[in-house]
């Protein structure tokens, strides 16, 4: 029997492999992180304090470095609780309730995932720009869309658009409407059903959502790059460190560009936070 | 507060648990079991005077103690509702989960918070959960769960509780306790209680009325004892046990098994048409030794012993058909049977349905 002279202790499990195989594995999937996360997250901190931790601060201090944080702030910063109104009421609606395009717009909520970044750019250009459908009269209005704030937040939302409803769906879909329902029975009008029963069951699928929305609101750029116009201290971070480094300034980039890397680094530390925090609450529920 | 609905239809576009014209009137204080098979309809008609569910044609009607609340949604209705898989609100703890209800009134309505303490302290003791108020729903028990939810269903004194399968998700064992505590609750509070089950053995144990719905439709509707004495159609009497079927031929107010002619007292007016008789099994009767002329003979297939009861299968000698027979272990063992003998079978309390009926 040529089965018995295997030791036990090996086969642990059916899906075990050979030694061999299980080190190639392991160091494949090394090099590869090694290669193209790690290396290229060591080498942005590394360029920009290159020239030491005073003219580091310096560069992020210049005027346009400042107004592109502030600008890429204000983008998220609208962008993201809009999106996450919008998230809630289309996961809710698309949850709970049957209704005439129900399919219809659970498909179009992906949109943004499939359409290219600057694809969305040029056709908010195509809408609100100068020769656009709105834009003249926009114009005639005083208000600028495209190549100003406006126009970036828009490009913002569209990039951003699916991630709090994706996440919300399924989760409102496998929660089923009966404690809502419970709430309902006992007395509940429909605002104290939401604040005191839904919005407590899907806090922490939101807070991934607005994580993950505001992640992709920091770091876009195809969108951002083709409404902004590449006005002086009209860029977002994205946008600047382009700029900067186009204008052969790799310190002054690579500056910007570590505070983003920083920024990711903590959405990734917090992500996992609420992942784990989540996964305990589903739990929870399956139990129930 | 009596419940009662009228003309009651609602159909769904997917699943089968519609209502056709359901009528149902329940009268103050009583406790009623809407007993069906999956499907059936009794879900609905219970989310429809719960508020849940609204019925689709214009005349149907929901009346609280008389008064017409057909188009009251759920939170207007004051009737409490408990459902089968508990629904508890999970974030909160059980003390909390119990004060919802309070919690969630109309400001100048809303009891102070030594009142809600009070009320929630009442009903912790009333469902014997004193100790566990600060314990999450997740740290509790199924049995535990679901009485928390009928004491958050009851916190806010409501004339009506509805309860979807109370003990659908539970152990056999927890299940036999929560039936009898429910029965003693509800002679404690006489609150009108409507609660839905697919199982028999529970609704006839715990109801004072039951009504049986088969697709839609309200089949019968009586005591335990009269629908289970007198069961209205072939549908409720094999619904509600375990049944034989014996192919005969009705003369005179008997019914004909082969050679044997067994009463059949209801059957008195129509002669000479093909019936199936229907005889449960602790209605069967076996002998070795034939005991009067309407018994027949059989075979014994195989038998087995469960507790207080032996079941022995059967096969008649005449025809082939096989039935099962339900004894007493003394009556067996007095028996002795042996595979493969022949024993002389008896009926009693056969019933014939005039109408044709396929199980």
């Amino acid at each position: 029997m040529t089965a018995s002279t295997i030791p036990v202790a090996v086969r642990r499990s059916a899906t075990t492999e050979p030694a061999l195989v299980r080190w190639v594995l392991i160091a494949v999937a090394l090099l590869f992180m090694a290669l193209f996360l790690v290396i290229p997250l060591v080498a942005v901190f590394a360029q920009a304090f290159s020239k030491g931790i005073g003219y580091y601060f310096h560069t992020l201090a210049a005027p346009n470095t400042l107004s592109a944080i502030k600008n890429t702030s204000i983008a998220a910063g609208i962008s993201v609780p809009l999106n996450c109104i919008f998230g809630v009421a289309a996961a809710w609606a698309i949850a709970k309730f049957d209704f005439f395009g129900k399919n219809i717009l659970t498909t179009l909520i992906d949109i943004p995932f499939c359409v290219s970044p600057v694809i969305a750019g040029f056709v908010f250009v195509l809408v609100f720009g100068r020769q656009g459908w709105f834009g003249p009269w926009l114009l005639e209005h005083g208000i600028r869309v495209i190549f100003a704030m406006p126009g970036i937040v828009l490009a913002t939302m569209f990039v951003t658009f699916p991630f709090v409803a994706r996440e919300l769906i399924p989760l409102m879909q496998s929660q089923g409407r009966s404690v809502e329902e419970a709430a309902r029975t006992l007395g509940a009008r429909g605002w104290q059903m939401f604040w005191r029963v839904t919005l407590p069951n899907i806090k922490w699928g939101l807070l991934y959502g607005v994580i993950l929305c505001n992640a992709r609101a920091l770091g876009e750029f195809g969108a951002v790059s083709v409404v902004s116009g590449h006005i002086e201290g009209a860029n977002t971070m994205t946008l600047e460190v382009q700029a900067l480094f186009e204008n052969y300034d790799q310190t002054g980039a690579f500056a910007l560009a570590s505070v983003l890397t920083f920024l990711a680094l903590m959405t990734i530390v917090l992500k996992e936070w609420v992942e784990r925090k989540g996964t305990a609450g589903f739990s929870k529920r399956t139990t129930l | 507060m009596s419940v009662e609905v009228r003309n009651i239809s609602k159909k769904f576009e997917r699943d089968t648990s519609a209502l056709d014209d359901v009528s149902l009137k329940i009268e103050s204080g009583e406790l009623v079991a809407l007993l069906g098979p999956s499907g059936s309809g009794k879900t609905t008609l219970l989310r429809i005077i719960g508020g849940l569910e609204f019925p689709d044609n214009p005349g149907a009607q929901v009346l609280f103690h008389g008064s017409d609340v057909t188009g009251l949604p759920a939170h207007k209705r004051e009737a409490g509702f408990a459902f089968q898989h508990y629904a508890l609100f999970r974030h909160l703890t059980v003390f909390e989960n119990i004060a919802f209800g309070l919690r969630v009134r109309p400001f100048w309505k809303r009891p102070r918070e030594a009142q809600i303490r009070e009320r929630v302290g009442i009903l912790l003791k009333l469902i014997q959960l004193e100790g566990l108020a600060k314990r999450f729903p997740s740290q509790l028990s199924g049995g535990q769960r679901q009485r928390v939810a009928l004491a958050r269903a009851l916190a806010l004194e409501p004339k009506v509780l509805l309860l979807d399968e109370p003990f659908g998700a539970l152990d056999a064992k927890v299940r036999k306790e929560l039936r009898l505590w429910l029965r003693t609750l509800h002679e404690e509070l006489h609150v009108t209680t409507l609660f839905v089950t697919h199982d028999q053995e529970e609704a006839l144990e715990v109801a004072g009325r039951v009504a049986i719905l088969r697709e839609g439709k309200i089949e019968q509707i009586g005591t335990p004892e009269e629908i289970y004495d007198h069961p209205a159609t072939p549908f409720v009497y094999d619904f509600l046990g375990n049944v034989n079927l014996f192919k005969g031929r009705v003369r005179d107010g008997a019914v004909q098994i082969g050679d044997s002619k067994f009463a059949a007292p209801e059957m008195s007016g129509d002669n000479g048409f093909l019936a199936t008789a229907f005889v449960r099994p602790h209605d069967v009767s076996v002998t070795r030794e034939p005991a009067g002329p309407p018994a027949f003979a059989a075979s014994i297939l195989r038998f087995h012993v469960i507790g207080p009861l032996a079941e022995l299968e059967l096969k008649r000698t005449d025809s082939n058909e096989t039935f099962t027979a339900q004894l007493s272990k003394e009556r067996f063992h007095e028996l002795n049977p042996h595979p493969g003998e022949r024993v002389f079978v008896e009926l009693h309390n056969v019933k014939v349905f005039p109408e044709d009926y396929s199980i």
